[in-house]
């Protein structure tokens, strides 16, 4: 257990959650995030407030962390780690959402600061989906 | 001759780590401070499982939501026995909190919190994982032997038991410390104050909210300028990391305890960590030397035998008689020096006791 706990403190500096590595307030980062639907024929439409055909970001995410990201926010663990979750939010949107029948991918553009330097940015997106009938 | 010191002193390194390995491993001693870290667990565990149990009472579980498992193997309970889990977790705390079946309640707490922590990685919080490493730790030590009604139902001869979880403990609370306050010297932006500031400039609004104008224009003249930071920063690591090796040698560990309830202290005024500040306040029991009853008392207070939770002293409460206290080494305090020597052993008291003349 003591081996272990050693190599998850060690595992802090390579891991973007630092899980168990015990590294709490590391970053006073922010983020913000543009969110676009991109349709199957390449069409791009922008999701105001996280609201789109019936469903919200905020009740199917329904998490702090990543609650209202088209604002500027205080990035939870670092962007790192936030980065790393909406990718995976992104994916879990484009397969929980089987009511919307034009959305052929998700894509975030993340423009954040770190520790107050920046801005910086990059682009993250889902993974595709079948469109169509639901 | 200098082959010959060399090799005396590698022969009393040697008998000194076996004496440590046998106190670890072999001899029983008094499991008060797990069973103290226990009571204080108990509510923690349930106030870390109100959110939880909140959404459950309105429907709402981790399946409804954005969830990210950790592995995929990792079974998925349905919606009807995961709830039935967090509550069975709340009456395990509750057994844990008044030691009924302490053990099994402990283990119990543990599961729950564990499974729980483990179904998504969005339930990861750094106050979580400790959580789980103290309920563990205390789980594996027979904590019900004091402080407990499983010792009132079945009294034990003692209260002493296999002591290598506290030191297991002990190790996790100071990797803990140790952690937090090297990842943070090794960064330049927060050992150089960057981080800190940005976070007191942008959280202003907070602390003019709480505290009104009128107080908080002096308070934030201080806390936003970038030159307290400078300070502010590389003290608080130092702190953690004082905190971290200091509570592991006799003459410095009261004053790192003393320093460690203090940073807890101003880490829950300023910012919200859960569980975080309670649990490591509790923690700090661990720190207690694991013997108890070894020094005599008597004193005319009968409040020192409510207070002294740690089971100190060996107390005779004579009314009207004058303070004497006999400390391990036989030393002999009287009046006022061993009033002031008893405030500093009781938990209560120890925040305001002159500790440092007494290490």
């Amino acid at each position: 257990m003591v081996v272990a706990q050693l190599a998850l403190v060690a595992n802090g500096y390579r891991d973007p959650h630092n899980y168990f590595a015990f590294q709490p307030f590391n970053e006073s980062s922010t983020y913000a995030v543009e969110l676009v639907r991109v349709l199957d024929d390449g069409q791009r439409v922008a999701v105001p407030n996280g609201r789109w055909e019936g469903y919200d970001w905020n009740e199917l995410i329904d998490w702090g962390p990543l609650r209202s990201p088209w604002r500027q926010r205080h990035a939870f663990s670092g962007v790192d780690a936030v980065v790393d979750f909406l990718d995976h939010a992104l994916d879990w949107m484009a397969d929980n959402t089987p009511g919307d029948t034009e959305t052929r991918y998700w894509e975030a553009t993340v423009t954040y600061y770190r520790n107050a330097r920046g801005p910086h940015v990059t682009v993250i997106r889902s993974h595709d989906r079948e469109v169509g009938d639901p | 001759m200098t082959a010959t010191v060399s090799s005396a002193s590698d022969t009393q390194w040697r008998d000194q780590f076996r004496r440590w390995l046998g106190e670890v491993f072999d001899e029983p001693a008094s499991v008060r401070g797990t069973a103290v870290l226990r009571i204080v667990l108990g509510p923690c565990v349930i106030w870390h499982l109100r959110p939880f149990l909140a959404d459950a009472l309105d429907g709402i579980t981790y399946h409804d939501r954005f969830q990210q498992p950790w592995w995929p193997w990792y079974p998925n309970a349905p919606e009807g026995l995961y709830v039935a889990l967090l509550w069975i977790g709340v009456a395990a705390a509750v057994l844990m909190t008044v030691g009924w079946w302490s053990r099994i309640a402990t283990g119990s707490a543990f599961a729950v919190v564990a499974y729980n922590l483990f179904l998504s990685q969005t339930h990861f919080h750094h106050n979580r994982a400790f959580l789980v490493i103290l309920l563990a730790g205390v789980a594996l030590c027979d904590n019900g032997r004091a402080l407990s009604l499983d010792a009132l139902r079945r009294p034990p001869p003692d209260d002493r038991a296999l002591v290598w979880p506290i030191w297991l403990l002990r190790f996790e609370a100071a990797a803990v410390y140790f952690a937090s306050g090297f990842s943070k010297l090794i960064d330049p932006d927060w050992v150089g104050g960057r981080v800190l500031h940005d976070r007191s400039v942008r959280y202003q609004s907070e602390v003019r909210d709480a505290l009104g104008d009128t107080l908080a224009d002096p308070v934030l003249e201080v806390v936003t300028a970038r030159a307290f930071h400078w300070v502010l920063s590389p003290a608080a690591v130092a702190t953690e990391l004082f905190i971290a090796f200091g509570l592991w040698f006799r003459r410095t560990r009261l004053v790192a305890v003393w320093v460690a309830v203090a940073f807890h202290v101003g880490i829950e005024v300023t910012s919200h960590v859960q569980v975080f500040s309670v649990i490591a306040i509790g923690a700090l029991a661990l720190w207690a030397v694991p013997s108890t009853r070894d020094r005599t008392l008597v004193t005319p207070s009968r409040w020192v035998v409510w207070l002294d939770w740690m089971a100190r002293f060996d107390i005779t409460v004579a009314p009207g008689a004058s303070w004497c206290m006999v400390d391990r080494d036989g030393t002999v305090l009287e009046g006022r020096e061993a009033r002031q020597f008893v405030r500093t052993r009781l938990p209560a008291t120890f925040l305001f006791s002159r500790f440092w003349r007494y290490r």
